[in-house]
């Protein structure tokens, strides 16, 4: 019996006492503290003999397995605490502990339990230290700085901070409570909230900005490129009242939106491609997160089941293709490719940590990682609750799973394979009804039963048994060849006693065949289904002595490994290493070798005679597992595999059908059977269908990296060393050190985030009947967080709208929008906020909805600048609204203004490449590290160790940890690039090519439409096309012969730098 | 539900707007206007914010944050700085304590016997491969006493070796993993996972570059083709501090740094053309959003970039030395060539006043660095034959043109290495994270002393024991900053260098 079992029998058995005496086992633990008069002197000397003795032997002995790297048996020694917590020793009774007995080896299990007996000196030892009082002079764990616990019961004050209250439905402030200006202002509920606020500080907002600013806010805000000039100019010139809502509604149906939004939300799940630490190893099928990103921001998901398939869509919808392939998100985060035993645990424990704080930024904005060493020292989360986030993900690993990526278009492939497999049924079945007899009857016509070869080359092999060097055992199979049986010895010489009839034999065919019993299908017997046949030859025993060696002359296979060492060539050459080796193409089919002979071999009667094949490469038990031997009297034959010998039932029937043919008999049933593979369009017509089966039909079936439990983990480089990639169990720790355990994590959730008196039971989901792979944690912790009730869910509500703002107006309501906790900022507008979390959470979680609110706002209308004019008559203008609104909200905190925003960088280089004309809009799949692509950036291949040094330059993510706000800097490498790269070049000629052959002034104007979406101004124009003008003189000056094509293109990289392409006003 | 009904805009409200912009902009920002119409091109982006704060002062607005415009922009330390610059010699591998700088006389005593008659506390796992432990071996290298202090030195460093009298040792280093990329992320970043900002970034965050026509912080790795540090560019990440503050790494062949040379086609003449036109065309909308500083910045980030064309390829041409400095690095030196130039590059750089530079020797791992896993007396030979030259050079040269009062050279890896042997061929040693022995020179430090004490052979970190947190706190602190305030706000808490943790090594300051 394990110790372990042994305590846990033990406690239930003291609890159930304890409870049935109606004693509280807490209680009863109590009376352990009892203090005997004795106690001070004793303990002293149980300390002395703890240090000069007891600490040794327990050193030395017991404690590594036992509270040092491994806690076996739930039994920890390192303190005296733990020890008297076992339940294994009862200091008032010593000698009759379950501890002193298996030490003692009375019980079993013996201890130590892979080494020698403890000797009876340290037994005594222990034993009088232990009725001592077990003292220790101090810990035999290095233990840091005592935590100090939280106590683990959330205050009601702490319930009360803002970002934990549940949701709270607000009104927005009535209109007239506003000046008529600003009221005439408000378009929607948001603005009323904007309003208060202005109208506290008393400064105006700005008024609605024109038309053009405004299309090209809404394409780059929702779709990341700027509109077309046409696009422009359709706008301006649409009368509709509602058309800016059109524009808004098409822009959200654009297939781009999401590929714009998933790039948000990649940088907040830390998303990259690779390891990232030592090698950096790809990971080549996890793009397909990025693509759930974009699929379903386009497809408007509810938010809900977007976060909630992030976290267990593998059990929530295993059948929803998109679901399962939202949980790359959990595993998306860097990994260690080469660990030490040391790092194992820790490692798991780090990736745990990833899950659980990329969980807690992105979806709740609260940093939980914290928690992992110490309860939080700002906000309410135990280390308790941290080590229960954490067990939810105990079994996660990554893996891959073959998903239907399109599961209609699957269908309809396969009703197509369908039907094309029956029509070619269908063309057998007509030929076998109509022109088979016919044929048959031309074929017998034809053949002349005088002939021998006339039934094809090959004579079966008359084999009689194979012997072997190495001792395999070889059995006949059906159709006439020999299956090694059992593991093959490393090297081996097989000999073939074959029994040949009288005639001339010029060639041998060797085949080797595939078959399921050998490694990879075979043929060979090699762990890699590879065989080598060093040499073959043949052995003629005249008798008395006299054997006679035949060797081949000349050599073909259906394929070899190389046409080298592991050619079929090799089996017959000096060297009775080198030879026939079918890898590289060859592995998991049937293989044939025709040998022949320089001269026949002429036997005057039936003969005995043995095929020698010399199996002795290097790498061992390179011996096929299925050979068959024929001959033929024939030279120059095509290596092909195939039975072919012609049974003498057939020939028969052949013979009397030619003599005789009635399409009745039974002669006819049998010749019809042979003769039909014998014909050409016969064989054609079944090969189709044959083909057609083996294809199968088309399917999208994919490899995803997915996050999941119960499938096999990724291969990793310590797999060697043993690593197990996941614990079934996660302990909490102290201090977060895996060599400190005090006691078993259960899957839980965040208790400031549960309310109404639920407890964890309430969000956990049984697996349907039947379903054992993963544990469904992961399915309660995603219906927590999305619970608006009682769980998580108002608060991920309130994050989300945040976000959603935050890349509307350049910040959020909540600035730090990966932090609401009490050290983020509060709320610039709480109320607003509140009604934004409400309004998503009753409109069922729609983003494009949220989206198309903030955009129909006065407030996202307004123009930019810090000084443009309040657009109403003056005497409408409420003198008590101030004018200097920059000194009096510098930072626009309040949205005074609309902010001026610089793109992020891949809307940048989506913008350039889309004004160049090159912009390539193919959507989805696999990433590239190319530079020079030309998709939209979304579809780098995001390396850790190799980030897109254009994108870096302007702000890229370094793809370790969430980001929920990106810096924006401004550095003169920038600058550089846009001046000298290969690819800012390559922009500028792109739309120096797109301008056409018009004059300088016209390209000016031209240039300036397709970059910023407006017609140059007069001097614009005037200073473009002087300098065209004056670049072309000093290019011609210098020889340059395309001078002003060059100038031109100087011209398109002078604009594709401006701040106002990628500056959104 | 409140009411969310949609008004259509009216086109005539929009265009009103528009039509006004041009005519109304508010006298302060005409002022401003005016005043930048007085700058010809070529002003510095200090220039510009220091004239922006004055602007700001004049017109009596709140405190204007210059580093919002130039995060780059040198500041005040906390405390006047023993240093200004940082050059890391980063001995990449983990060099061997006991071969190099910490002499252990008592490994002649113990060589051959197990390490566990020492130690029983060692595990087979101590190291990276568990399957071939030997025994304890004494180096294979002499040490002789150096310099006025008498510091014991292994014959490898025999340039080295004559300027102990300015190097403070560490002799009690411990770090947290035996395995490359984490404990080189632990020397970096302090922290032995991936993602967090390094010291590089640390330090040119908070005291910004002395330099505007080059990066502040700069990182070379080996250019003999055998690979990076474990790890990558995570190794010079600025994790989640902005980009800005990330190690700018010399590419080790070709042009050092990207985009500095020409497109095809174009001349200086006409790149400045195109560069003035560039400014004029950005001023329709510079006068539309005259509030936004950043616009200002960005046009002149193109004329910084203009100068680093020239800047920074005279900065990395050594062929501006003289015979005697080239020789004196040991430049055409077969052995030593590629670290020579490197380390003469981080002199160059620093006094052009750029911030940190790491030089890493060595490339991925075995015998690619020090990390000798196999023939320690070879591999540190060669490499110690790399390096010892060029550094020693790099002492000298410093001190003599006045700038190692104010440069911090570091010499330290990411681990040590295990006293015993690690079977092989010719026998290696193994990681240990247990002990290494770094060395600090220059600005603010005292020379000729030893800190520290690793215990009888060399395996364990014993007295005044050493965490890389205590080195990065120190190094902080030689740079003029307390590391407790040097802080990051980012998902919530304020993140340091130093974590937790971390003391000023105080007896190695001068």
């Amino acid at each position: 019996m394990r110790i372990g079992k042994f305590v846990e029998t033990l406690h239930l058995g003291l609890i159930s006492a304890l409870i049935l005496l109606g004693i509280s086992p807490w209680l009863g633990a109590q009376q352990d503290i009892e203090v005997p008069p004795e106690h001070a002197a004793q303990m002293k000397a149980g300390m002395e003999l703890f240090r000069t003795r007891v600490e040794k032997i327990l050193r030395d002995r017991c404690l590594e397995c036992h509270g040092g790297s491994k806690l076996e048996g739930e039994f920890d020694l390192s303190s005296r605490e733990t020890l008297l917590a076992s339940g294994l020793l009862d200091l008032k009774d010593v000698a009759a502990s379950h501890l002193l007995a298996v030490i003692r080896h009375e019980s079993e299990p013996h201890m130590p339990k892979d080494g020698e007996k403890l000797s009876d000196e340290e037994l005594n030892a222990i034993q009088k230290w232990l009725e001592l009082g077990a003292a220790y002079s101090q810990p035999l764990v290095e233990m840091n700085a005592q935590t100090t616990v939280k106590p683990s019961v959330i205050s009601d004050q702490e319930r009360q901070f803002w970002a934990y209250r549940p949701l709270t439905p607000v009104a927005p402030p009535e209109l007239d409570r506003f000046p008529a200006s600003a009221q005439n202002w408000a378009q929607t509920p948001i603005d009323r909230f904007i309003l208060q606020k202005l109208n506290d500080l008393k400064i105006r907002p700005n008024a609605t900005t024109d038309r053009r600013r405004l299309i090209r806010r809404a394409y780059f805000d929702l779709l990341g490129i700027p509109p077309t000039p046409a696009e422009v100019d359709a706008f301006l010139a649409d009368a509709d009242p509602l058309a800016y809502e059109k524009l808004l509604d098409r822009l959200l149906q654009s297939p781009q939106y999401g590929e714009r939004w998933a790039r948000h939300w990649m940088d907040i799940a830390r998303f990259a491609e690779s390891h990232g630490y030592e090698q950096d190893y790809d990971r080549p099928t996890a793009y397909h997160y990025r693509d759930f990103l974009i699929r379903a921001l386009n497809e408007d998901i509810p938010y809900n089941d977007f976060i909630r398939w992030q976290i267990a869509g593998d059990e929530l919808e295993p059948h929803n293709p998109l679901a399962v392939m939202a949980t790359g998100f959990l595993g998306g985060g860097a990994f260690p490719t080469q660990l030490t035993e040391a790092e194992f645990e820790t490692s798991r424990y780090d990736e745990l940590d990833d899950m659980v704080n990329t969980l807690g930024t992105s979806v709740l904005g609260l940093s939980i990682g914290c928690a992992r060493c110490h309860s939080h020292k700002f906000d309410p989360i135990p280390v308790g609750d941290y080590y229960g986030l954490a067990a939810n993900f105990s079994m996660a690993i990554r893996s891959e799973m073959e998903l239907d990526l399109a599961p209609q278009q699957s269908a309809q492939w396969k009703a197509e394979y369908e039907q094309r497999l029956l029509a070619a049924e269908n063309r057998v079945r007509d030929y076998e009804q109509n022109q088979l007899s016919g044929a048959i009857q031309r074929w017998l016509a034809n053949w002349n039963p005088a002939d021998s070869e006339s039934l094809g080359p090959w004579r079966g092999g008359g084999v009689r048994r194979i012997d072997s060097s190495g001792g395999s055992k070889f059995v006949q199979q059906q159709d006439g060849s020999w299956f090694a049986e059992g593991n093959a010895p490393a090297k081996d010489v097989y000999t073939v006693v074959c029994q040949i009839p009288a005639g001339q034999w010029k060639s041998l065919r060797l085949e080797c065949l595939a078959d399921k019993r050998l490694p990879n299908r075979g043929p060979g017997r090699a762990g890699n289904g590879n065989f080598a046949l060093g040499d073959i030859f043949i052995q003629l025993d005249r008798g008395n002595g006299d054997v006679q060696k035949r060797t081949f002359a000349k050599a073909v296979a259906t394929h070899q490994q190389n046409g080298d060492t592991l050619s079929v060539a090799a089996s017959i050459d000096q060297d009775s290493i080198s030879g026939w080796a079918v890898d590289q193409g060859g592995i998991g089919k049937d293989q044939a070798a025709i040998f022949e002979l320089a001269t026949p071999l002429t036997l005057t009667e039936t003969t005995d005679l043995q095929v020698v094949m010399v199996l002795n490469h290097s790498n061992p038990q390179h011996s096929p597992g299925r050979i068959r031997l024929s001959w033929s009297s024939l030279g120059d034959l095509p290596a092909a595999v195939g039975k072919e010998e012609v049974d003498a039932a057939v020939q028969t029937a052949l013979a009397n059908l030619k003599q005789q043919w009635n399409t009745d008999s039974a002669d006819y049933t049998t010749a019809k059977a042979w003769v039909k593979t014998q014909l050409a369009e016969y064989r054609t017509l079944t090969e189709d269908v044959e083909k057609i089966r083996q294809q199968g039909p088309k399917t999208a079936k994919q490899k995803v990296l997915v996050t999941t439990e119960g499938l096999p983990h990724l291969p990793h480089h310590a797999d060697d060393r043993g690593f197990p990639h996941f614990y079934p169990v996660t302990y909490e720790l102290i201090r977060g050190d895996v060599h400190q355990r005090k006691g078993e994590a259960q899957p839980s959730y965040l208790r400031i985030l549960m309310r109404n008196g639920k407890t964890e039971d309430y969000w956990k989901i049984e697996p349907p009947a039947g379903w054992t792979r993963t544990s469904f944690r992961r399915a309660g912790l995603a219906n927590w967080i999305t619970d608006v009730e009682d769980g998580a869910g108002n608060l991920a509500a309130r994050v989300i709208v945040n976000r959603i703002w935050q890349h509307h107006f350049g910040k959020g309501l909540v600035d730090t929008s990966s932090d609401f906790g009490k050290q983020g900022d509060l709320p610039s507008h709480p109320e607003l906020l509140e009604w934004l979390a409400t309004d998503l959470v009753q409109n069922g979680w729609r983003l494009k909805r949220l989206h198309k609110l903030l955009m129909t706002s006065a407030v996202y209308m307004q123009a930019s600048e810090a000084d443009a004019v309040f657009d109403a008559p003056a005497q409408e203008v409420d003198i008590a609204w101030i004018k200097d609104r920059v000194g009096v909200d510098r930072e626009n905190k309040f949205f005074w203004k609309f902010p001026v925003r610089r793109l992020e960088a891949e809307a940048v280089r989506d913008t350039m490449l889309s004004v160049s004309g090159n912009l390539d809009m193919t959507q989805f799949g696999p990433g590239t590290l190319d530079s020079n692509m030309k998709r939209r950036s979304v579809y780098f291949f995001i390396k850790r160790s190799q980030l897109i040094p254009m994108m870096v330059l302007f702000d890229w993510p370094e793809h370790q940890v969430g980001i929920g706000k990106r810096s924006v800097t401004t550095i003169a490498p920038q600058a550089l690039a846009l001046m000298n790269s290969a690819q800012a070049r390559g922009y500028a000629s792109g739309l120096a090519r797109r301008l056409g052959d018009i004059s300088d002034r016209e390209k000016v104007t031209a240039a300036y439409k397709i970059a910023f979406g407006r017609s140059p101004l007069e001097h614009e124009i005037e200073i473009g096309e002087r300098f065209i003008q004056e670049q072309s003189k000093m290019y011609q000056a210098q020889g340059n012969r395309e001078a002003n094509a060059t100038a031109v293109v100087d011209f398109c990289q002078a604009v594709m730098s401006m701040n106002e392409l990628i500056y959104v006003d | 539900m409140p009411n969310t009904r949609f008004r259509g805009l009216s086109p005539t409200s929009i265009h009103s707007a528009a039509a006004h912009q041009d005519s109304s902009s508010s006298p302060t920002l005409w002022t401003r206007r005016q005043w930048l119409g007085k700058t010809g091109c070529g002003v510095g982006v200090l220039a510009l914010a220091n004239m922006l704060l004055e602007e700001n002062v004049l017109l009596g607005k709140e405190a204007f944050d210059a580093s919002k415009l130039d995060p780059l922009l040198a500041k005040p330390s906390h405390f006047p700085a023993k240093a200004k610059h940082v050059i890391w010699i980063f001995v990449n591998g983990g060099p061997s304590q006991v071969d190099t700088w910490d002499y252990k006389p008592g490994l002649e005593k113990w060589n051959g016997k197990s390490i566990k008659e020492f130690d029983g506390g060692f595990e087979n796992t101590t190291g990276f491969f568990k399957n071939s432990v030997g025994g304890l071996m004494q180096s294979p290298f002499k040490f002789s006493p150096q310099g006025e202090c008498g510091k014991m030195v292994s014959e490898i460093f025999p340039n080295l070796g004559k300027h102990v009298d300015k190097m403070a040792f560490i002799h009690s280093g411990h770090t947290e993993s035996n395995n490359h990329s984490p404990a080189l992320f632990a020397m970096n970043t302090g922290m032995a996972r991936m993602g967090f900002p390094c010291v590089g970034s640390w330090v040119t965050y908070g005291l910004g570059s002395e330099s505007r026509n080059l990066p502040g912080f700069v990182v070379m790795s080996d250019p003999k083709g055998r690979g990076l540090p474990k790890g990558h560019a995570a190794n010079w990440s600025s994790g989640f501090l902005p980009g800005v503050f990330q190690g700018t790494h010399l590419k080790p062949s070709g042009p050092a740094i990207d985009n500095l040379e020409l497109p095809a086609g174009m001349t200086a003449a006409s790149q400045r053309q195109q560069l003035d036109l560039l400014k004029q065309m950005n001023q329709t909308f510079l006068e539309r959003q005259a509030a936004e500083t950043e616009l200002t910045a960005r046009i002149e980030s193109f004329e910084l970039a203009y100068r680093m064309q020239v800047a920074a390829p005279e900065a990395f041409n050594i062929q501006l030395e003289s015979a005697e400095t080239l020789s004196l690095y040991g430049v055409d030196h077969p052995e030593c060539d590629h670290f020579a130039r490197q380390c003469l590059t981080a002199r160059r750089l620093v006094e052009r006043g750029v911030r940190f530079v790491q030089i890493y020797s060595g490339g991925m791992e075995n015998q690619r660095s020090w990390d000798g896993h196999s023939d320690i007396k070879g591999n540190h030979a060669q490499f110690a034959g790399e390096t010892d030259q060029p550094v020693a050079a790099l002492l000298q040269d410093l001190a003599q043109r006045g700038l190692l009062d104010e440069t911090l050279v570091i010499w330290c890896g990411e681990f040590g290495r295990l006293p015993v042997a690690q079977l092989s061929d010719k026998p290696g040693r193994d990681h240990n994270p247990h002990c290494f022995t770094a060395w600090l020179a220059g600005g603010g430090v005292k020379g000729g002393t030893s800190f520290g004490e690793s215990d009888e052979v060399g395996f364990k970190a014993a007295v005044d024991k050493v965490h890389v947190n205590d080195l990065h706190a120190t190094i902080l602190h030689l740079l003029g900053m307390d590391h407790l305030k040097l802080t990051f706000r980012y998902n919530g808490r304020d993140f340091r260098l130093t974590d937790v943790a971390g003391k000023v090594l105080q007896p190695l300051l001068a």
